[in-house]
Order: C-alpha cells, then structure tokens, then sequence
C-alpha cells in the first residue's frame, strides 16, 4: 500500500480527481493548502509600501492505494495536472504499514 | 377503561400521525396540550394517594408551568408541572408524584416537576428568574383551585411588587446573551426559531412583561388592555402561528426538541408545508423567506414594546432638544430624531429621505414614532420625487457617510429603501439555498457595502492602502449595494448591471461614474472565478481580464469589491486560501496594466478588430465556433504584432500541419518564404507541433543555408503549434531563390528525422576566417537575466556581435539546459 500526495494548481483538482476516479480510486482528500517551492515567496510593491507574499494557495490531494495501481496513478496525475506552466506541483509517494477501516475493523486492503 | 397514560399514548400517536398529514397542524399545540391536561385530570382523579390526601384535608393543586402552562406544547416541548400545597408538603405527595408522573416518564416524554409550598415558590421565584417567569405562566389543572388564586394573587402582590425592575433587567440581559449566542434569526439561514432574536423568546419576554407590569392574564390581554392595537396583535398570532408550525414539523423531522432550523431540515419542511418552486425560486427559498419575515415580525414587535413601555432602557434618553447640529423641521426627542409632523410629511414627503439623511449625519438613531410614520407613508413617495434631483442627492449622501450601513439598515427595515429604489423589493429577502450564503441577498448587499465602510479595521493594509488611493469610492460604494441585486434569475451579474444603470439614470447620476458601477456589478466575479478556477500562471488568461478590466482605477475598485462581497458571503467562499489567489492575480493584472501594452483599451480594440478582419479573410473555411477556440489559444502579443492576413494564412498552415500529424506523419511542418519587395528582406513562416528545442533546429538550418536572420518572433499557441516568424537577408543567389528554399525545407526535414547533424555543419561554417578575427573582438558579450520584469517569464537578453548561427548557438545553449523559449526577440 502506498499513499500519493499530489499538490497541485487549484483549477486542476476536477481534472485530477475524475482520472482518479476513472482508475479506481476508492477514495480521496483534498485540502486547501498554502506554501511554497523553488520560486519561494515574493515581494510586491504597491505604491511605495511593501507586501511580502509567502506562500502560493495550492489544493493538496492525499490518496491511497495498493502498489499496482501507484504507477498509473503516477503518471495520470502527471498528465492531468501539467500545464507546462511554473508552479505545476509535486507528487509524494509514501509507504503505508496499514489501514483500518473505523465501522468493521477491517484492515489492509479491503480497509482502503 | 383503559389506563390514563395508555389513552394519552394513543391520542399523542393519533394527533401526530394527522399533524403529520397536515391536519391539526395550525393549532397543533392546542389539541395536544388538551391531550395532556386530560391525562392529568384523569391520573388526579384515578390516584388513590389524591384521593386520600383530600380526605384528609391536605388538599393540593396541579398546575401547568412554562410553555405548558402556555398551552404552547410543540411536539417534543417537555412538560412543565407542579404540584402545589398550601404550607407544608406531607410525605405521601411522593407516592401522588410517582401516580401521576412516572407513566410519563415510561413513554419518553420530557417532564420536568415540583412538589412546593406556596411560600417555597415566592421564595424560589424571588431568587431564580428562571422559575419566577414560569409561575407567570402557571395554569390551573385540576385539584384544589383556590390555592392556585392565592398564589397568583401573592406573587402579584408580594413577589413582583418588589422584583418586577429586576426581573426587567434580567430579561434584558438574557436578550442580550441570546443576541450574542444565537444571533439575529430574522436573517441568519440556520436561524433558531426559539432562542434566537426574533425566536419565540421574543414573545415569551413580552409576554413575561406584559404579565409583571400590566396584570395581562392571558395573551389576548394584549389587545384588550390596549398595549398591542388589533392589527399588531392580529399579525403576531399569524406570525407566531407559521412559527410554532415549522417548530413542531422541525421536531418531528429531528424526532427530538430541536429548534435550529438546519439546512439538512430546510427543503423537507418547505416541501412538508406546500411550498413550491416557482418564478426561478426554490420552494425552500421562499420558505425560509416567509421565516425570516415572521421572526423579523416578531423581532420588530418586541422591540417596539420594550421602547414604547419601558423608555427608561433606552440609550442616550438625554430629553428634548432642538438640538443646532440638526436640520429643520426635524427635531430631537430622548436623542432620537423626530418628524415635525405627519402632515408636514403629506405636504413634503421627502422629508422621509431627508430624515434619514439627518441620521447618518448626526449618528442619532430615528425615533420610534418616525419609523412608524415612514411606514405609513411610504406610498407617497413616486416616480417623480424618485427622480428627483433632491432624491439623490440626499441618498448619495447617506451613502458617504461613515453611519451609511446603519442607516442603510434602517431604510431596509422600514421599507424605504423599496420604495425608493424598488428594484430592491424583488431580492431583498431572497434566500439562497447553499452553503456558501449566510445572508439573505438583501443582507448580504448591506454587509458587502459595511465590510468597505470598516476595511480600516483591516489587518491586511494592502486594502487599506488601495482604498485610499481611490480617486473616488463612490462608484465602489454604489456596486457594492447593488452587485447582487439582479439575483431574480440566471445570469444575475448581467441582470444587476443593467438595473444598476436604469437606477443610476434615474437618479440623472454622473454618466463615467455610471460606467463604473455598471462595469464592476457586471464583473463582480471576475477576480474571484478566474483565481480559483483558471491558471494564474498563463499569461493570455490574466490579460484577457486585464483586457476586461481596462484601467487600473477600476481594477482598485473591482478589488475590493472582490474582498468584500467574499466575505459577506461567508467563510466558505472567502478565507485566506481565496484571498491568497485573489490577490495574486490582482497583482498580476496591475502589473500588466501598468507595464505592458497588451491590454490597454487601444490594444483590445485592436485585437478585437484584427479577430474580425480574420474572421472575414478565412470565410467559410473554418467553422465560428472552430475559429474562437483558435484565437482563445493565441497568445496576446501574436494577435497584436500579426497582421490578419497573416494570422489568416497561419490558420490555413496550421490545419494542414494537423492533417499531417493527424495522419502519422513524422517531423510534419509548414514552411513558407515570401519576398517583402518594400524592405528588401524575406519573411520566413514556419509552423510544427512544438517541442523543446524545435526553435533552435530552424534557426540552426537557417544557419547552414547562409541565411542571416535579421528578427524572430516565436509564438506557442495553446494547443501546442509553434509559429515562427523570421525576416531574413535575401538568399545570396537572388536568381535561383526557389532552389535554396526548397533545399532549406528539404534540410528541415532531415533534421527532424534525424538524418542531418546540424552541429557537425555549423561548427564548419563558424571556424573564424583571419580575415573578420578582428571585427570579432569589438564588442564584448553580455549576457542579463531579468526574473522582474514579467510574472509570467524569465528575461534573458544576449548582446554580442553578430555571426552566422549565432541564433542557433544562443537557442541551442538555452535549449541543452533545458529553458523553454516562449517569446524571442532579434534584432541586428
């Protein structure tokens, strides 16, 4: 079992989330996140006074899913998210020891 | 016969399967409160304990207390009831309790009980206000009823004689703390229909009220001694009727004492009471509106009955005064402003806009008796004093002033502001039945406006900052009172624009500033749709609003209008994480409308007008709706710098080069040269699927042909065609041109088949000749890179001599690092 974390331009979450769907996925979370990459935070001027911008809004999605299904995970989340465009997001892939569903105790595959 | 609790069982069941069907269900709580008194009549009767304790002289009576002494029970109310003795309470009323109250107990029902004297109840009722307005609602039962009278009697004389200020008081403090935990439920969309102003609470205080200083006995007291006249008293029972009817379907819904009217509850309640959808609103729409109206209702009436009986808790009662800083015919009254009189109103009624006006310019708040005045003549005011110059004047000035949301609300209230702006009536309580409003619209409209009157209180000083750099709010002010007001339908945005400008022409309104209002209504979601649902790093996109948006005045204004309609939506449409992106493209547009050329008004115009002249050159051949989705994939600077004859002859390459790649075709290009006579130079035209690289592979065959490029343009549209454009030195042999053109285009596709190694030709051609070795070291190379200049771009200019394929040694360089060119720039 693994778990993908994609972090991703906002307008795309619909995009990601279908291919998701379409794949298999048997569920997903997404968060409103703040934060930032290379490009780091800016600074914008306006009439003289200073802004600091720090972090850049970006949807966090956090699936899980057996080993089989990470590479095309992978690689639609890829597809569906890149404009090409600076800012097009990561992806993070962790290992999962385990997983439970909360109503009938069922664990590992059949919890996710 | 069977058992009193076994009869109460089925009786309950029976009236709740008949409310459930929508009989019963006007005076619901009537029938089950007789359902319960003949319950406990008979238990009393049945109860050998009561029977006994009356043969023995120690005679009691039962009493309803609370809400069940109101005779108000809703489905799941608990019982309220007291077994009442004269002095002391003998042992055996225990086992009297348990006859009569624990059959209850085994149906489920709430019951709250007391086992007191009559002494204990003044002394309880004189510490705990709780119970001392329960004992005001105290209703005979059954038993012995003299001692009930002596009681009522006792709590008037004795209790009340002494604690009836305080019990005023408390009661106003509870008012308070349910303002400050429940909120105002005449316009909250979960509002609570018991505890929340305007609730049932409401009445009940009155009534408390009413009770301890007035001696009304029973509700239709009210009207008889006077303190409500027949059409007050005639609405509250309306009102209060529909209340305790979605209260009782609420409880049922809930299958317990629930009195917050959840969304989950909304739509099956409308449904339940026969609401339907019509005229584009949702039945659960209109249902909530007619809540909100009744517990404004009932709000209103409270209100005016604490001010007209107890003027004492108003604030600033500072006496009569003619004060100087009003304006006649007004005057002051306790601090509130005042009519002269109503027929001063007959003969000039404006003086209803005018003493609102006097409001927001003094900050005293109207009197009472003036609002109810401005109710009664609202229908003096007609078309013609609407288009009054002195109408708008007036109405412009409460809009500048600091106090215009207060007094904004008041004119809301009373229904002035439909009167005078009618195009309010039809949104004003229009509920939208989503998560994201937690206002109704005309709510909503007042707080947009009250978020910009207070955006000084703002942590985030780019507002402010922004704000104060307005060359005049009031067109921003004006939007933010009417961006919503065309929600009668879809398209509302649109729909809201046009009312804004009929409303502003009737008030003969400046016309630029007309302009504005109608722009940022229109566009009101600009900002906020295009931040969170398009990419904010594609620079066609923020142009495109930039272009929208067309100065930067406006784009100021459109800000901030941004913001606080956000927030005075609610919290799901507005947080950091939305603001974060709003502003990000704020910046992104000024930036461009301040720098850039692509979007000044000259530059969409343009733009527009190249798009048409296309549009006539390529005719048939491309259907419309084709040809848009071509030009939205054109970046902005192509549009502007390419003539429409040769954007027109692009899109014919380009259908031809998908053909070919949509047949399989390897490495397929277009590739053209035309001779410019005028300058004496060729242009080049080369278009191919875009990959990395591509660009410096042209310039490099280019290159290797002798041709020397005098400028590039390069341009990527979006669904990934390449346009090249270079003018070029005429090939050295100016007879045999078609040859070297042909030989380059067969050079080309060598290259992108990979038979041609153009680093191997080139690298021949570049060895330095002895001869310019000199002229090489004239200028030294310099190399900037600009990460400023553009939000969407990194800048790399190259100054160096010119030579032969230098353009491919620059591009290649940038290309082997992995840079993708977007916009290239030549010039020798």
């Amino acid at each position: 079992m693994k778990k993908l974390e994609a972090i991703i331009k906002p307008f795309k979450l619909d995009d990601v989330k279908e291919g998701l769907s379409a794949l298999g996925a048997k569920g997903l979370t997404v968060t409103e996140v703040k934060g930032f990459g290379r490009q780091r935070g800016h600074r914008e001027v306006y009439r003289g006074a200073e802004y600091q911008v720090d972090f850049v809004s970006k949807i966090k999605i956090e699936v899980v899913m057996e080993d089989e299904l990470v590479s095309d995970a992978v690689r639609l989340i890829q597809e569906k998210a890149k404009t090409g465009q600076i800012g097009d997001g990561k992806i993070f892939i962790l290992p999962v020891e385990n997983a439970i569903r909360i109503r009938t105790g069922e664990t590992g595959k059949d919890a996710i | 016969m069977s058992a009193p609790s076994d009869e109460l069982k089925q009786a309950r069941n029976k009236l709740l399967s008949l409310f459930s069907c929508g009989e019963t269900a006007e005076d619901f709580q009537a029938h089950y409160t007789q359902i319960v008194d003949e319950y406990f009549r008979r238990s009393v009767q049945e109860s050998e304990t009561g029977q006994t304790l009356f043969r023995d002289k120690r005679p009691f009576a039962l009493l309803a207390l609370g809400g069940y002494g109101r005779g108000d029970l809703c489905v799941h109310s608990d019982l309220d009831v007291m077994i009442l003795f004269n002095s002391k309470v003998p042992s055996s009323a225990r086992t009297l309790a348990e006859d009569l109250f624990y059959p209850l107990w085994n149906m489920g029902l709430d019951l709250g009980h007391g086992i007191r004297s009559i002494q204990d109840c003044l002394s309880l009722g004189g510490e705990k206000f709780e119970f001392l307005t329960s004992l005001l609602d105290a209703r005979f039962l059954c038993g012995d009823s003299p001692l009930y009278l002596d009681l009522m009697e006792r709590l008037a004389r004795k209790l009340l004689a002494k604690k009836a200020l305080a019990l005023r008081r408390w009661l106003e403090e509870q008012h308070q703390r349910r303002m400050a935990v429940f909120g105002d439920a005449s316009h909250l969309l979960e509002p609570n229909l018991k505890e929340g102003i305007g609730g049932l609470r409401d009445y009940h205080h009155l009534l408390w009220l009413a009770k301890a200083f007035f001696h009304v006995r029973v509700p239709k007291d009210l009207e008889i001694l006077g303190i409500l006249s027949h059409k007050e008293y005639e609405d509250l029972e309306t009102h209060l009727r529909f209340i305790h009817l979605v209260r009782n379907r609420l409880h049922q819904d809930s299958a317990r004492r629930n009195d917050r009217l959840t969304f989950e509850h909304q739509e099956g309640i409308a449904r339940a009471l026969g609401f339907k959808d019509q005229d584009g609103l949702l039945a659960v729409e209109q249902f909530l509106s007619q809540v909100h109206a009744s517990m404004a209702s009932v709000k209103s009436l409270h209100r005016s009955f604490v001010f007209t009986q107890f003027p004492g808790s108003r604030k600033n009662g500072s006496g009569s005064e003619r004060s100087a800083e009003l304006c006649a015919p007004f005057h002051v009254d306790q601090g509130e402003i005042c009519f002269p009189s109503a027929v001063a109103i007959l003969s000039d009624p404006l003086l209803l806009l005018d003493i609102f006006a006097e409001a927001a310019k003094t900050g005293r708040p109207l009197a009472l008796e003036s609002k109810r005045l401005i109710r009664e003549f609202l229908h003096l005011l007609d078309d013609s004093l609407r288009r009054s110059q002195r109408a708008a004047r007036a109405f412009l000035s409460i809009l500048n002033s600091p106090k215009a949301c207060d007094v904004l609300d008041e004119m809301l209230e009373t229904g002035f502001l439909c009167a005078l702006i009618p195009e309010f009536e039809a949104v004003k309580d229009r509920v939208q039945f989503d998560h994201y409003h937690l206002f109704p619209v005309g709510r909503h409209l007042l707080q947009t406006l009250r978020h910009l009157k207070t955006l000084y209180r703002e942590r985030d000083l780019l507002l402010t900052d922004i704000f104060l750099d307005l060359s005049e709010p009031e067109p921003l002010f004006l939007a933010a009172l009417f961006h919503d007001i065309g929600k009668t339908g879809k398209d509302h945005a649109r729909r809201g624009a046009h009312l804004a400008r009929n409303i502003l022409k009737r008030f003969s309104y400046d016309r630029k500033k007309t302009d504005h209002v109608h722009f940022l209504v229109l566009h009101h979601l600009l900002l906020a749709e295009t931040a969170t649902r398009r990419d904010l790093n594609d620079e066609k996109i923020v142009v495109q609003c930039a272009g929208m948006v067309g100065t930067v005045e406006r784009l100021k204004m459109l800000y901030l209008l941004s913001w606080a309609d956000g927030r005075a939506t609610g919290p799901r449409a507005w947080n950091d994480w939305v603001a974060n992106l709003v502003q990000e493209l704020f910046f992104k547009i000024l930036h461009i409308l301040e720098r850039g050329e692509l979007a000044t008004p000259d530059a969409s115009r343009r733009v527009k007008q190249a798009m048409a002249e296309v549009r006539t050159l390529i005719g048939e051949k491309i259907p419309p709706a084709e040809a848009d989705a071509l030009f939205d994939g054109m970046p902005s600077n192509y549009l502007l710098e390419t003539s429409p004859r040769s954007i027109a002859r692009h899109i014919t390459l380009h259908e031809q080069l998908w053909a070919d790649v949509a047949r399989g075709t390897a490495g397929a290009f277009r590739f053209e040269a035309a001779a410019e006579p005028s300058s004496g130079t060729w242009e080049v035209t080369f278009l191919a699927k875009d990959r990395a690289g591509l660009f410096s592979e042209v310039a490099g065959v280019l290159a290797l042909n002798n041709i020397n490029i005098l400028s590039a343009r390069i341009f990527t549209w979006r669904d990934g065609t390449a346009v090249d454009i270079f003018t070029v030195t005429p090939p050295v042999d100016p007879l045999h041109t078609e040859v070297i053109w042909e030989r380059i285009q067969a050079n080309l596709a060598e290259t992108f088949q990979g038979r041609l190694v153009l680093a191997d030709g080139l690298r021949q051609k570049a060895k330095p000749s002895l001869l310019s070795w000199k002229k090489t070291l004239t200028r030294l190379t310099e190399v900037m890179v600009d990460n400023d200049s553009s939000d969407f771009f990194t800048l790399i200019e190259v100054f160096t001599h010119d030579r032969i394929g230098l353009l491919y040694r620059i591009t290649h360089t940038l290309f082997t690092l992995g840079i993708d060119i977007r916009i290239a720039k030549i010039a020798t």
